[in-house]
């Protein structure tokens, strides 16, 4: 049970990480188009790579989510789970 | 997929898991060997840090050397998996299920070792933290690293996926470790609702994935093709590079496959079949590859510009003259001449035909890279470049890093796909009874009389 809680912590933490990833890309996108657009840098072309690369980013992890939350919510109840009526 | 027993059971694919489940002194061995040439390159890399880019054979002229070879070579390479795979999976090939998994594993091993190379390739790597604050996006290097980083996010993401049932099938058998497989089985009990949700997100990312990977090797064409070099400023590199890296990545998926047959005796799973199905692959894509060849350089050659026709002449009959010549003797000539008879489409000749395409492909990589750079339009003598042993080193760990990560991975996971074979298996009894009650007469109803014969539960 405990085993189990560690776990689902991992689990979590997996998910999390995930998606510190797929925002630090972002952020990383944006600050590169603002240093473009600081110094007039070919803003145009950056902003349409920006739009290339960022969805790619956005689908992986929101795939990853949408599965391993779809997972959790398809498995069937475990017999270790507490019930309602355990408190 | 099917439902997952709860109860661990002997299955009629316990050969998938001996890999797993026996680990020989064949793998010890195996093991210290390659970690002996990676440490050696690894040693070589820290003394190259310590001294600079003096201990490698690259200097002026030639600025591009072994790293910027291996990186396109490694990339194009991880074109093996999830391309192959995917664009298999969606035209729904039968044949695909036992090579599926090993093509996934090559792209998520290679990408990770070849995208490393451009880092190789600087003397002062510190310098790339540069990129974080003043990067510009609108260059084809840094298009480079972003694609790279999508294609092995996707990529590791579409091993992975496919992956989860046969983790469940390993967290039932009680595999060690246990709190690795259920950590990574996400509950899976094969109940209705998670197919669903799987095969949702597998159709999603095949879909993904194959135009992440073909920009991938577009991009890294780009690197080339965007300047104004003689022999790199042309327009078909794209599809030029992406052909090659998907004929490279189905010999290297093929050698493979052919080696992890051979030691963990998957004889039953990977027939002459699939070898024969792939090398007819491997023969259109020599073609394809001659054909874009030939364009890229008979336009070339009649354009009669001095400094383009400088560098060819270079590589058809300069210093470069035997490696481009045997380049097309391997990717072209041998292909040709082997796979397209049904006699000689063997095993064996399979094998030996698809390592001389891998040598072949990096040979290309080469003939690519340095001859537009040896040769100068400047007033600056011509130098053929040769690697030091730093370079070679390096190459040699770069090769055991991929083997020792594919061994690796079969330590751990099923290098074929179970429940694709499970899957597989139920859909022809499935398939074969649907057929055979088509030609029954229907009930009383006018009902087929499928639903009787059609076996519940299989697999």
């Amino acid at each position: 049970m405990k085993n189990r809680h560690w776990i689902q912590g991992l689990q979590f933490l997996s998910i999390c990480l995930m998606w510190a990833f797929a925002m630090g890309v972002l952020v990383f996108i944006v600050w590169l188009v603002l240093v473009a657009a600081r110094w007039n840098d070919a803003l145009n072309w950056t902003l349409a790579i920006s739009l290339v690369m960022a969805p790619v980013y956005l689908t992986v992890a929101g795939t990853l989510t949408y599965v391993f939350i779809g997972l959790k919510r398809g498995a069937p109840k475990r017999d270790d789970e507490p019930r309602a009526e355990d408190g | 997929m099917s439902e997952q027993p709860k109860e661990p059971r002997r299955s009629r694919d316990e050969e998938l898991y001996r890999s797993i489940d026996h680990t020989g002194p064949g793998f010890y061995l195996a093991a210290a060997l390659l970690l002996v040439v990676f440490f050696f390159g690894a040693f070589q890399y820290v003394n190259q840090l310590r001294t600079g880019l003096a201990v490698t054979g690259m200097n002026q002229p030639v600025a591009w050397g072994f790293y910027i070879i291996n990186f396109v070579f490694f990339i194009g390479i991880s074109h093996a998996g999830t391309l192959i795979s995917a664009i298999l999976r969606l035209n729904n090939a039968e044949w695909r299920r036992p090579i599926t998994r090993m093509a996934e594993v090559i792209t998520a091993v290679v990408l990770l070792i070849g995208g490393l190379h451009p880092i190789l390739d600087l003397g002062r790597p510190d310098r790339m933290l540069n990129i974080f604050m003043w990067g510009r996006l609108q260059s084809p290097l840094l298009w480079d690293v972003m694609c790279i980083t999508a294609y092995l996010a996707a990529s590791t993401v579409y091993l992975y996926v496919p992956l989860i049932p046969d983790i469940a099938k390993l967290r039932d058998r009680g595999t060690r470790p246990r709190w690795l497989y259920e950590f990574l089985s996400w509950d899976w009990q094969g109940t209705p609702r998670q197919q669903e949700v799987l095969q949702r997100a597998m159709n999603l990312l095949m879909i993904l994935v194959i135009p992440v990977a073909v920009s991938v090797h577009t991009v890294i064409s780009y690197i080339f093709a965007m300047t104004l070099e003689p022999g790199w400023h042309s327009t078909i590199f794209g599809p030029y590079f992406v052909a090659g890296a998907i004929f490279s990545g189905i010999a290297s998926l093929m050698v493979v496959m052919i080696v992890f047959r051979k030691v963990y005796h998957l004889e039953r799973y990977l027939k002459p079949v699939h070898f024969a199905n792939l090398s007819k692959l491997l023969l259109v894509m020599a073609a394809v590859w001659f054909y874009l060849t030939f364009s890229e350089y008979i336009t070339g050659f009649f354009s009669r510009e001095p400094s383009e026709l400088d560098v060819m002449m270079y590589k058809l009959t300069g210093p470069y003259a035997f490696p481009f010549w045997l380049m097309v003797f391997l990717n072209f000539v041998v292909p040709v001449s082997l796979l397209s008879r049904r006699r000689t489409r063997t095993i064996p000749v399979i094998l030996f035909v698809s390592i001389g395409v891998v040598i072949g492909m990096w040979l290309e990589r080469l003939i690519i890279v340095v001859p537009s750079l040896s040769v100068t339009s400047v007033d600056f003598p011509s130098h053929p470049y040769w690697p030091s042993l730093t370079e070679i080193s390096i190459f040699a760990a770069a090769i055991a890093a991929f083997c020792l990560g594919f061994m690796l991975f079969a330590k751990f996971f099923p290098l074929i796909s179970v429940w694709e074979i499970e899957e597989g298996r139920e859909l022809a009894i499935r398939e074969t009874s649907e057929r055979i009650a088509s030609y029954l007469p229907d009930d009383e109803e006018g009902r087929s009389t499928r639903a009787e014969t059609v076996p519940e539960g299989t697999g």
